[in-house]
């Protein structure tokens, strides 16, 4: 009696699938439409709503559509304004911002200098803010009238800007901040300036944002309402876009596996670009066998990052020359050091050495450490396989407690951000305790630099040494990706696979 | 019920406490720069020894304060009773499917004992038990959701919202969350109703001239459904279990879901106050089988 049932389960899928394949998605450029609601699925749900205290980067997701930033992006990463419509430096260690005139928070108050002063305090006063760091270089804030802000550093930081893009940039109102008091994070009534209002947040289950009628870019936004749902799953999330129970994925919420089936479905669209992230693995050159640059050379030259990104990300992912993405201005792509594999120069570097792997416990990770495994085996280094929670990993990679660990990073605007940190010497996310003077040097004066001509070779000969030293194991950088039904229109697809919606409409 | 509530209390915190993950490094993730980890440490109180944090915490828990979770500030007894309404609801037609269900088919099959009716309730027992629910789960949504659009792949509307979105939202979960309690319940009441219909009160009664249908419905099955009550009470936990794994792959947001973040976000308060919740309704469930017990059979009292 099973068989026929089974048979039927089966017939049903083949038949689906047979009937699923089309043609790729077709965008038509028409006019826009005001209305309608807009269904997103994240990849995880959020811990807060308050930009302070903010440390994923799903989170940002909501943010950039409710809260507004000092400064913004375009799609080729170059800054724009944003609530601030100019900046100079009157002198290298002084920026001053003029302010956009007329644009109200959503609880009625004005936004104005009073308010970037206060968001800005609130940063630098608090310890345990991952933003802290971000405005390390800044000392003060002055304001000089309503709409004029000047910021005082302590010393000159070319990466400032982008760092205020993000959500060290966001300004809320001062108002609505004392009136939340502990509860901002979970209900910021009347918080933002964004093309987008909050409504209300029911944990695990939806985050809904209307839209702000009195946004200060006439005619938008065009959606009436963003409903977010957190969905983990990345089969639930796939069948909910196919259901048209969600009209948008952000990125990572559906599994690279995935991504073939929802391009070949003409009732969907996918379109990526290569993002500001990087993944590989984390070497502990401080202490253990990776104290020996020659051992982190082998593995470097052993490793076929092609066959990984092929088999384990889909060739969804782009080969990675070293910490700086494609998609970035920094980008030295005349860097080839070890993107092909070469298992006699790995093994005249070292051979016959072993070290332990440590490897988030989820499925991509394990087939990802596996087959390192395999191919470092050809070389005669072997790579022990240590499955740990991905939480114990952090604990123990910032103890430095690791001889290699597949950590990865999500990426920043600003090349600083994806060098300075983690590899300046003491830099806030140098778990394999890199240091070189040289490179030391490079990225100070890269930060005090006056323009990107100035910084460009200052990047390219630091990222050379720490290629050359491996410093890290390159594999890839992730894709931003544009995961949506065929119905969403001017989808703007950002290196930072943030999705904003203020430009968005449904058809 | 104080006491074992105390108990658990201890060792959920000597447990959780003995993980080698720091909460801070969790909740700063890839932004952990040393200085913010210690800063927020000092700021959540984990910097202090642990008999001190428990004391702190046993303490604002019996004048009725749970804390506030140290990942998101939500006050802890917030976060589980807006998220229990959920939970409640599937758990509950989780097992009412599967006892209205189970009780008729083991019944009939033990009643039509080697029929094909018997052989279709033993082989669906089996796969009920063998097949693990996220299969389950993840079969029914390929299937009703995305191929034949029956039902939405997952989500939640609230009672309040909409009863018809509700229920069409809730059937999924519900069988997939309580296909293995069905097939438990379905052999318990099969075997239990073959041992009572070998006993002499059945020949007895079949003897002095009762129908078929007063001997089973009066005599057999209330003295059957005994152990199956007793295997329905010990359900209630397995449901709650189960719940983590349904609940994630349909997006249900009950405390399932947030029980599975807190424990790998080492959200201590939260676990804490999740705990003490199950151990609870387990006291409770416990009081139930065995007020059920004496309205089945009315010699077992509690005077």
């Amino acid at each position: 009696m099973k068989r026929p049932a089974f048979a039927l389960i089966l017939g049903v899928f083949v038949v689906s699938a047979a009937c699923s394949t089309g043609s790729g998605p077709t965008s038509a450029a028409a006019t826009p439409k005001a209305g309608g609601t807009l269904k997103v699925a994240l990849e995880s749900e959020l811990r807060t709503l308050d930009p302070l205290k903010s440390s994923q980067r799903v989170e940002r997701q909501v943010y950039y559509n409710m809260y507004d930033s000092l400064v913004t992006i375009d799609t080729s990463l170059k800054i724009k304004p944003g609530l601030a419509t100019s900046w100079t430096y009157t002198d290298p260690t002084t920026l001053q911002f003029v302010l956009r005139q007329g644009v109200k928070f959503h609880d009625g108050t004005d936004f104005n200098a009073d308010a970037v002063k206060f968001n800005i305090d609130r940063i630098l006063n608090a310890a345990s803010s991952p933003r802290k760091s971000e405005l390390a270089s800044v000392k003060s804030v002055e304001v000089k009238d309503a709409s004029t802000v000047i910021f005082h550093l302590k010393k000159q930081d070319a990466a400032l800007l982008a760092q205020l893009v993000d959500r060290a940039g966001m300004i809320l109102s001062p108002a609505a901040i004392q009136k939340a008091g502990a509860d901002l994070g979970l209900n910021p009534i009347g918080a933002g300036t964004g093309p987008f209002v909050f409504v209300e947040w029911k944990r695990d289950d939806h985050l809904t944002l209307k839209k702000n009628p009195n946004y200060w870019v006439p005619g938008r936004p065009y959606l009436d309402e963003v409903i977010y749902r957190p969905i983990t799953d990345s089969n639930a999330a796939l069948a909910a876009l196919r259901t048209g129970d969600i009209d948008v994925a952000g990125t990572n919420a559906i599994a690279d596996k995935d991504i073939a089936s929802i391009k070949s479905d003409s009732s969907l669209v996918y379109k990526d670009i290569p993002g500001l992230s990087f993944e590989g693995f984390e070497v502990n050159g401080g202490s253990g066998v990776f104290a020996d640059k020659a051992k982190r050379q082998a593995v470097a030259l052993a490793l076929d990052r092609a066959q990984i990104l092929k088999n384990v990300f889909f060739d969804l992912h782009t080969l990675s020359r070293g910490p700086i993405p494609p998609t970035s201005w920094a980008i030295d792509s005349s860097e080839n050091l070890y993107t092909a594999v070469d298992i006699n120069k790995a093994k005249s570097m070292a051979t016959g050495f072993s070290f332990a792997l440590k490897t988030p416990n989820t499925p991509g990770s394990i087939q990802e450490a596996t087959l390192i495994k395999d191919q470092l085996s050809k070389a005669g280094i072997t790579a022990n396989i240590q499955t740990e929670e991905f939480g114990q990993i952090l604990t123990e990679a910032s103890a430095h407690k690791f001889d290699a660990a597949l950590v990865g990073w999500s990426g920043r605007i600003d090349p600083d951000g994806n060098m300075y940190g983690w590899f300046h010497t003491g830099g806030g996310f140098n778990d394999g305790q890199y240091s070189n003077p040289q490179v030391d040097s490079l990225l100070e004066q890269a930060r005090v630099a006056s323009d990107q001509a100035a910084r460009k070779p200052l990047y390219d000969q630091a990222q050379k040494i720490l290629v050359e030293d491996v410093a890290y194991i390159f594999i890839g950088h992730g894709p931003a990706q544009e995961i949506a039904s065929a119905k969403v229109h001017n989808f703007p697809l950002i290196a930072d696979s943030i999705d904003r919606f203020a430009e968005v409409w449904k058809g | 019920m104080v006491p074992v509530a105390f108990l658990v209390s201890v060792a959920v915190f000597s447990l959780i406490h003995l993980t080698p993950v720091d909460p801070a490094e969790l909740i700063l993730g890839e932004e952990r720069t040393p200085e913010a980890v210690v800063a927020l440490r000092h700021e959540l109180g984990l910097d202090r020894p642990l008999p001190e944090q428990y004391v702190t915490w046993i303490s604002h828990a019996l004048r009725g304060d749970l804390g506030r979770s140290i990942r998101t500030n939500q006050p802890v007894t917030q976060a589980i009773l807006e998220r229990l309404p959920a939970t409640l609801e599937l758990g509950t037609a989780a097992l009412a499917w599967s006892v209205l269900l189970a009780i008729p088919l083991g019944t009939i099959a033990a009643l039509r004992r080697g029929s094909p009716v018997d052989v279709l309730a033993t082989g669906f027992t089996i796969l009920g038990v063998s097949v693990p629910n996220f299969f389950i789960g993840i079969l029914l949504i390929l299937v009703l959701s995305v191929n034949l659009r029956l039902f939405p792949p997952g989500g939640f509307t609230p009672l309040t919202d909409s009863i018809p979105d509700n229920l069409h939202r809730l059937i999924l979960p519900a069988i997939t969350l309580g296909t293995v309690t069905t097939a438990i319940n379905t052999r318990f009441t099969r075997s239990s109703m073959l041992e009572v219909l070998r006993q002499d009160y059945i020949r007895t009664a079949r003897a002095k001239g009762a129908s078929w249908r007063q001997v089973i419905v009066g005599h057999a099955l209330k003295n059957a459904l005994i152990p199956v009550v007793t295997v329905v009470g010990i359900q209630v936990g397995a449901i709650l279990e189960g719940a983590l794994v349904t609940e994630t792959i349909f997006s249900w947001p009950g405390i399932g879901k947030l029980a599975i973040d807190s424990i790998f976000g080492r959200d201590y308060p939260i676990i804490q106050g999740f705990v003490l919740a199950i151990a609870l309704s387990y006291m409770l469930t416990n009081l139930a089988v065995d007020l059920a017990y004496a309205w089945l059979n009315p010699r077992i009292s509690y005077a």
